[in-house]
C-alpha cells in the first residue's frame, strides 16, 4: 500500500487533493482527536515532518512523516525561516519544507492548524495572555529593581532564565523564553537576557522593529528582526525618522520605485541574497529576468548594485527608507 | 460457538478510530467496501496492490532475493517460493513462512511481505513466501495444499536455506491468515512440519459469514459481508456456508483446536473478522492452547499496512514484534 501523501500527490493537485485533505482534518475534528493526530495528519498528507509549538501553552509536538513522533530537535529550537508555516491561534504550524507551499501543503496548512486552533482553544483555554501591567511592569527601566523582580515571579518566570522582549507592530509587547516561537506578526526581538536586563531588550526590541517590513512588494524586507543582527545598522535608528530629509540614495531609491512595481521587492531580493542567482531564486524569477530587470534599474538608481561597495549602500538606502517610515 | 444472532440485536456499528477515519476518506474512493464477483478480474488488473520490484524487496542490499520452484502438491504444478533472506544476523536464523493476503482471489508472493521485512530488520529472520494458485480458478484445497507443500519443501531444506528448522513461524495476514491457520491444522494432523508459531493476522477463517460483526459492518470500511462472500464463494462455491466445509478451507469450522503452535491474532473491532478471530483464540484456549489476542479499537480490515502512520496502527505493528521477539527468545 502506498502511503497517503503518494496517493495525494496522485490525485488531481487542485480539487482532489484538497478536497481529501479538507475531509481529512473535518473527520478528525467531528471526532474531537487530540493535538498529536493532528500534527501527525499534517506531517503524513504532506510528507514532511511537521511541528507545532505554543510557548505560552507548553505545547511542542513534533511528528515524522511516517507517523512516529520525534520531539527532539524541538528542543533545540532549531526552525528554517525558510519553512512554510501557518498560526494556529497562539500556537504555529510549520511544515518542514522551505516554501511556496503547493496546493496540497496549503491546504494540509489551513485546515491543520484551524484544528490545532480550535483543539487548543477547547481543551487549554485561551491562550493565558501576561498580564499587560506586569509585563510593563518588568521592561520598566524606572521601575526599581526589586519590584521588577516581583512582577517577573508573578508571571512565572525565573529570574536567571533568558527572557527575549518582542515589540509587536500594534505596540503590544510579548516575552519570549524557551523555545520561543513567533506568531508572523511583524516583530523586533531584543537580545535574551535575565529578568533584570529586560528593559534593555525592550529596547532594543522596539528599535530593531523600526527596521521591519510590511514584506510585500510595495515594502519589501523582513517581517521579524532580531535587535542582536543589527551591528552598526542600529546607530542609524537614532539618526532617522519620519520628518529626516531623505539622503540622495534614498531618493534615488524612491525613483527607481516609482518606475515599476517589482523594483523595490527586486533591490530587496539583490541585498538580501548571497547571489544573483539565488536572489532570482527567491523572487521566483528566471535568471535573465532578473538581469533585464536590473538593466532597467541601475541606470535610474545611478550605482551599480552587483559589487560589495554598491550592495552596502543598497542595503544603508532600503534601512533608511524602513526607518523613515517607521516612528522612533 | 458461531454467533449466530438475530440482527435485530445487533448495535451500530463501532466507530472507527477518528485517525483511521480521516485516512478512510482518502482511501475510501480507491477501495470500495463491496467487492462483487464481477470486480475480481479489475482488480488483479488494478494497481491497488501496488508491485514491490527485487530492487525494493532488496532493501539495498539488506535482504538477498531468490525464488525457488519446488515440488505442489501431488500431481499438481510446482510452487514457487520468494525467499528474502537478510545479509546479516547469524548463519542459521528463524524463518518466517508466509501466505499472502488477498481474498483468495488476488495477490502474490510479494503481497504484504514489506510488513514481514519490517519485522526481519528486528527479528532477523528468513522469510519464505508461497506463490499459491488463486480462485476462483483454483478452489479449495488447491491453495491450501499449495502453502502446505511449500512449507514442507522449506523445512526439508531448511540447512540450505540457512533456517533453523525449530524456528519456523507461518504468518499471513486476511485470506493469508486464514491459510496460515488451516496449514497449522494440516501441519498438526498431517505429522508435520513442526512449526513454533502461526501469525494470525485479522485472518479470514469463517465462510459462514454470519457473525455480530459481519452484520454490523455491512457496507462499511474495507472488506465488508458481501466481499467476504465474494471471496468465499470463490474458493468454495456452492459448498460455502454449508455443512460440509473443511477446516482445512475454513479453520473457524475446527472443532479441535488442541496440539496447535502459539497463536498471534489480531483485528480491528470495526471489521467483519472481528468476532470470528476471537472466537478463534477463545477456542484454542478452549482447547489448552496458547494464543495472544490484539482487538485494535477502531480499526477496519488491514488498518495497519493501509494506514500505518496512525498511532493505533504503530501499536499494532509495535505488539507483533515483541511478540515474534518473545516466542524466537530474543
Amino acid at each position: 500500500m502506498k502511503d497517503l501523501a503518494v496517493r495525494l500527490a496522485a490525485l488531481d493537485p487542485d480539487a482532489g487533493a484538497a478536497l481529501h485533505v479538507i475531509a481529512y482534518f473535518d473527520r478528525l475534528a467531528e471526532a474531537r482527536a487530540g493535538l498529536h493526530t493532528i500534527v501527525r495528519g499534517a506531517a503524513v498528507l504532506s510528507g514532511c515532518p511537521a511541528r507545532l509549538v505554543d510557548d505560552e501553552r507548553r505545547v511542542q509536538i513534533r511528528v515524522e512523516p511516517d507517523g512516529a513522533p520525534a520531539p527532539a530537535d524541538v528542543r533545540d529550537g532549531v526552525r528554517d525561516e525558510g519553512w512554510m508555516s501557518a498560526p494556529a491561534g497562539g500556537a504555529t504550524l510549520w511544515l518542514e519544507r522551505s516554501g511556496p507551499p503547493g496546493p496540497v501543503d496549503a491546504m494540509v496548512l489551513e485546515r491543520a492548524s484551524a484544528a490545532a486552533r480550535s483543539v487548543l482553544e477547547r481543551t487549554r483555554g485561551h491562550a493565558p495572555q501576561a498580564d499587560p501591567a506586569l509585563v510593563e511592569l518588568v521592561i520598566d527601566a524606572r521601575a526599581a529593581e526589586p519590584l521588577r523582580l516581583q512582577a517577573a515571579a508573578r508571571l512565572g518566570l525565573n529570574p536567571h532564565d533568558p527572557v527575549r522582549v518582542v515589540a509587536l507592530e500594534s505596540g503590544a509587547v510579548r516575552l519570549l523564553h524557551g523555545a520561543g516561537g513567533l506568531s508572523g506578526d511583524r516583530a523586533g526581538v531584543g537580545p535574551a537576557g535575565p529578568v533584570t536586563r529586560l528593559p534593555a531588550s525592550y529596547e532594543a526590541a522596539v528599535l530593531a522593529l523600526r527596521f521591519t517590513a510590511a514584506g510585500t512588494d510595495q515594502d519589501p524586507g523582513p517581517r521579524v528582526v532580531h535587535a542582536d543582527e543589527l551591528g552598526g545598522l542600529a546607530l542609524l535608528a537614532a539618526a532617522v525618522g519620519p520628518g529626516t530629509e531623505p539622503v540622495p540614495d534614498q531618493r534615488a531609491l524612491d525613483r527607481a520605485a516609482a518606475t515599476a512595481p517589482w523594483v523595490l521587492a527586486t533591490l530587496d531580493a539583490v541585498a538580501r541574497s548571497p547571489s544573483l542567482r539565488a536572489a532570482a531564486t527567491a523572487l521566483r524569477v528566471h535568471h535573465s529576468t532578473l538581469q533585464d530587470r536590473l538593466a532597467h534599474t541601475l541606470p535610474v538608481l545611478g550605482w551599480d548594485v552587483r559589487d560589495p561597495q554598491g550592495r552596502l549602500r543598497l542595503q544603508l538606502a532600503l534601512a533608511l527608507r524602513r526607518l523613515s517610515l517607521s516612528r522612533p | 460457538m458461531t454467533n449466530v444472532l438475530p440482527e435485530t440485536t445487533v448495535g451500530p456499528p463501532p466507530p472507527f478510530d477518528p485517525e483511521l477515519s480521516a485516512a478512510l476518506a482518502v482511501i475510501g474512493e480507491q477501495m470500495p467496501p463491496q467487492l462483487t464477483a464481477d470486480m475480481i478480474q479489475p482488480m488483479r488488473e488494478g494497481s491497488l496492490l501496488a508491485e514491490l520490484s527485487d530492487d525494493d524487496l532488496a532493501r539495498d542490499g539488506a535482504f538477498t532475493v531468490t525464488r525457488r520452484h519446488v515440488p505442489g502438491p501431488d500431481g499438481d504444478p510446482d510452487v514457487e517460493l520468494l525467499i528474502l533472506t537478510p545479509t546479516t544476523g547469524d548463519v542459521v536464523k528463524p524463518a518466517i513462512y508466509h501466505t499472502h493476503g488477498g481474498g483468495m482471489i488476488v495477490g502474490n508472493n510479494r503481497t504484504g511481505v514489506e510488513v514481514l521485512q519490517d519485522w526481519a530488520a528486528e527479528v532477523p529472520s528468513v522469510i519464505v513466501s508461497v506463490e499459491y494458485r488463486l480462485a476462483p480458478e483454483h478452489p479449495h484445497p488447491a491453495p491450501v495444499e499449495d502453502c502446505y507443500a511449500g512449507l514442507v519443501w522449506t523445512a526439508a531444506n531448511a540447512a540450505e536455506l540457512g533456517i533453523d528448522p525449530e524456528r519456523i513461524v507461518i504468518a499471513g495476514a486476511s485470506a493469508g491468515g486464514g491459510l496460515a491457520a488451516a496449514v497449522a491444522l494440516i501441519a498438526r494432523d498431517r505429522g508435520g512440519p513442526a512449526l513454533a508459531g502461526q501469525m494470525l493476522l485479522c485472518p479470514m477463517i469463517d465462510d459462514r459469514n454470519d457473525t455480530p460483526s459481519a452484520v454490523q459492518m455491512a457496507g462499511r470500511g474495507v472488506w465488508d459481508r458481501t466481499a467476504n462472500n465474494t471471496g468465499w464463494t470463490a474458493l468454495l462455491g456452492a459448498d460455502c456456508g454449508g455443512p460440509d466445509v473443511s477446516p482445512y478451507a475454513a479453520p473457524a469450522r475446527a472443532t479441535d483446536l488442541s496440539g496447535l503452535p502459539p497463536a498471534f491474532v489480531d483485528v480491528g473491532s470495526a471489521e467483519t473478522f472481528r468476532d470470528e478471530d476471537v472466537a478463534y483464540a477463545s477456542a484454542i484456549w478452549r482447547s489448552g492452547g496458547q494464543a495472544e489476542l490484539h482487538v485494535w479499537p477502531g480499526g477496519f480490515h488491514g488498518f495497519d499496512m493501509m494506514v500505518p502512520q496512525a498511532a493505533v496502527s504503530q501499536d499494532a505493528r509495535a505488539a507483533r514484534v515483541r511478540w515474534l521477539k518473545r516466542l524466537m527468545g530474543m
